[in-house]
């Protein structure tokens, strides 16, 4: 078990999300169960009150989980530094069988205590609150979540043995390791890239038509399709090395922590995207996903593209 | 028209003990009335005001203005509805003591986001009508109690709200402001705006600008 400075942070910040989510858990329960907007009781005065509290929690959760998550993936870094065989946060993810799915569990999290703060001020807006008790029941689930994710997040550190030689990420996402993750990378660039931008263009008609069911699927087919070929193609010439394909290097100094900014971007740009499809928005506010959604995912577009477009202005090959 | 339906207010104060301010009240207050609220401190006049005025919430019963039901409003739309409807004068004044008495009365009109020229005009007819246009510059923490206390009346009507409400307004005046005061009220009445205030000051009993007197004792209305 390791306990650096980064590791007893996180510990410490689980252990206060999971003490005043646990007061939220208990107050959205007894709201699930019992609110009722026109009823002028006791009870019911007492609810509001709860549903107060409870929304602020949520919001401080949220506040600080997501500028935890980048610390969290910057300890993953760290961390690559005393573990025998890590070159960056792949090899330590990699070094127990909890790190993708911490991962995985952690970005589906973030997405989800997002929407929850969307529907949050959306329920604001009308006087009779709409979405009180479809906020609460949401935040019941959330909080299995959290807890799954702390719980994952302490085995995980529990488990990394620094004893053990842990692979790197140049073997983990090699086309001979096996793994599904890197039969996917291994598909045909011009297949990977067409799909980019094919899937891009089309968020863009869908914005031009306002066809926002469609916006939102193809956000999420955005995600899918962005993240393979980031690892797969957009990486390498981050990298300028061929062979190097990993989600984590790019966080590193050596590359100016470039990674941070074009992860923040997809999550901006794809989550404001998926939103619309979940909640009932003004034309207005509509319009404001929207367009965050597509200036996001533009920015995320152009500043992968300019990578491979730039070395190949520089040297007159592609990799 | 403003009614108050069996409500109920408390304070907990722990777990187990609690205090009640207000005892299953009900009252009809109509447009326009003049409405004296009598009683001792401690008898629930301050927490009547701040129920009508959406600053708290009961604890039982409602609280309906123009068939806009206040209690049962979020906190979003409890500032908008202060802001459309309510003029509230402190026993305090609560004013901030170390801006200037324009800034003080322009404070409600911040977030309707008004032009700068209909401030000023709506700032400039408020201090005329309350006296204290030539003061406009001054810090209010250097006025005198009198003169606080028209910047706080100002201020409370810059807004144009169809209620005020004044909290032991002459707590801190003597008898000759105490009257400057009456007559301040005496002129809206003639606005046709809905005025209560709680108090008790004798000044206000009796007298003919007041539509109705009611008497509080221990948080129950008992006349």
């Amino acid at each position: 078990m390791i306990l650096s400075s980064e590791i007893l942070t996180l510990y410490i910040l689980n252990g206060l999300f999971l003490f005043f989510a646990s007061i939220a858990l208990y107050l959205s329960i007894k709201i699930v169960l019992h609110w009722d907007p026109n009823a002028t009781t006791k009870l019911q005065y007492r609810l509001e009150n709860y549903s107060y509290l409870s929304a602020t929690i949520v919001k401080f959760i949220f506040a600080i989980k997501v500028p935890l998550f980048i610390f969290f993936i910057f300890t993953l870094d760290k961390l690559s530094n005393i573990i025998s065989g890590a070159m960056c946060g792949a090899g330590v993810v990699d070094a127990t069988t909890y790190g993708s799915y911490i991962l995985l569990l952690k970005v589906l999290n973030l997405y989800l205590f997002a929407y929850w703060i969307v529907l949050n001020k959306q329920d604001s807006q009308f006087k009779l609150q709409p979405y009180v008790k479809q906020k609460f029941m949401l935040f019941i689930a959330l909080y299995i979540l959290l807890v799954s994710e702390i719980v994952l997040e302490s085995l995980m550190f529990g488990a990394i043995d620094l004893e053990s030689v842990v692979d790197c990420c140049g073997v983990i996402y090699s086309s001979s390791s096996g793994t599904y993750i890197a039969s996917v990378l291994a598909l045909d660039t011009t297949l990977l890239l067409s799909l980019f931008y094919g899937v891009f263009l089309l968020i863009a008609l869908a914005y031009y038509y306002r066809v926002k069911y469609l916006f939102s699927i193809l956000n999420l087919l955005f995600i899918i399709i962005s993240l393979v070929t980031l690892i797969a193609f957009f990486g390498t010439y981050i990298y300028e090395l061929p062979t190097h394909k990993c989600p984590f290097c790019f966080l590193q100094k050596e590359y100016n922590y470039v990674g941070y900014g074009l992860y923040i971007s997809l999550f901006i740009g794809t989550f404001n995207g998926l939103v619309l499809a979940f909640i009932e928005f003004t034309e207005k506010e509509s319009e404001k996903f929207y367009k965050l959604s597509l200036l996001f995912n533009l920015l995320y577009t152009l500043s992968v593209t300019y990578y491979p477009v730039m070395f190949y202005i520089k040297n007159g090959v592609w990799l | 028209m403003i009614e108050i339906k069996n409500v109920t207010k408390s304070y907990e104060l722990n777990v187990q003990e609690s205090v009640v301010a207000l005892k299953d009240i009900d009252l009809r207050l109509n447009e326009g009335e003049v409405v004296v609220i009598k009683g001792a401190s401690g008898s629930g006049k301050s927490t009547l005001l701040s129920l009508i005025a959406a600053m708290s919430k009961p604890t039982l019963g409602e609280v309906v203005v123009d068939s806009q039901r206040v209690s049962k409003l979020s906190d979003r739309f409890a500032s908008l509805y202060r802001r459309e409807n309510i003029g509230f004068i402190f026993q305090k004044y609560n004013l901030i003591s170390t801006l200037s008495v324009f800034d003080n009365i322009m404070t409600p009109l911040i977030p309707l986001n008004l032009e700068t020229k209909e401030i000023q005009k709506r700032l400039k007819s408020v201090m005329e009508l309350f006296e204290i246009e030539h003061k406009r510059d001054v810090i209010v923490k250097n006025l005198s109690g009198g003169e606080q206390q028209r910047v706080a009346i100002a201020r409370s009507y810059v807004n144009s709200p169809k209620i005020i409400l004044a909290d032991e307004p002459t707590a801190n005046l003597d008898e000759k402001l105490s009257l400057n005061f009456i007559e301040i009220i005496k002129k809206l009445k003639g606005e046709k705006r809905t005025i209560i205030i709680a108090t008790h000051d004798p000044l206000f009993f009796g007298e003919d600008f007041v539509d109705r007197e009611i008497e509080m004792r221990n948080g129950e209305v008992i006349s």
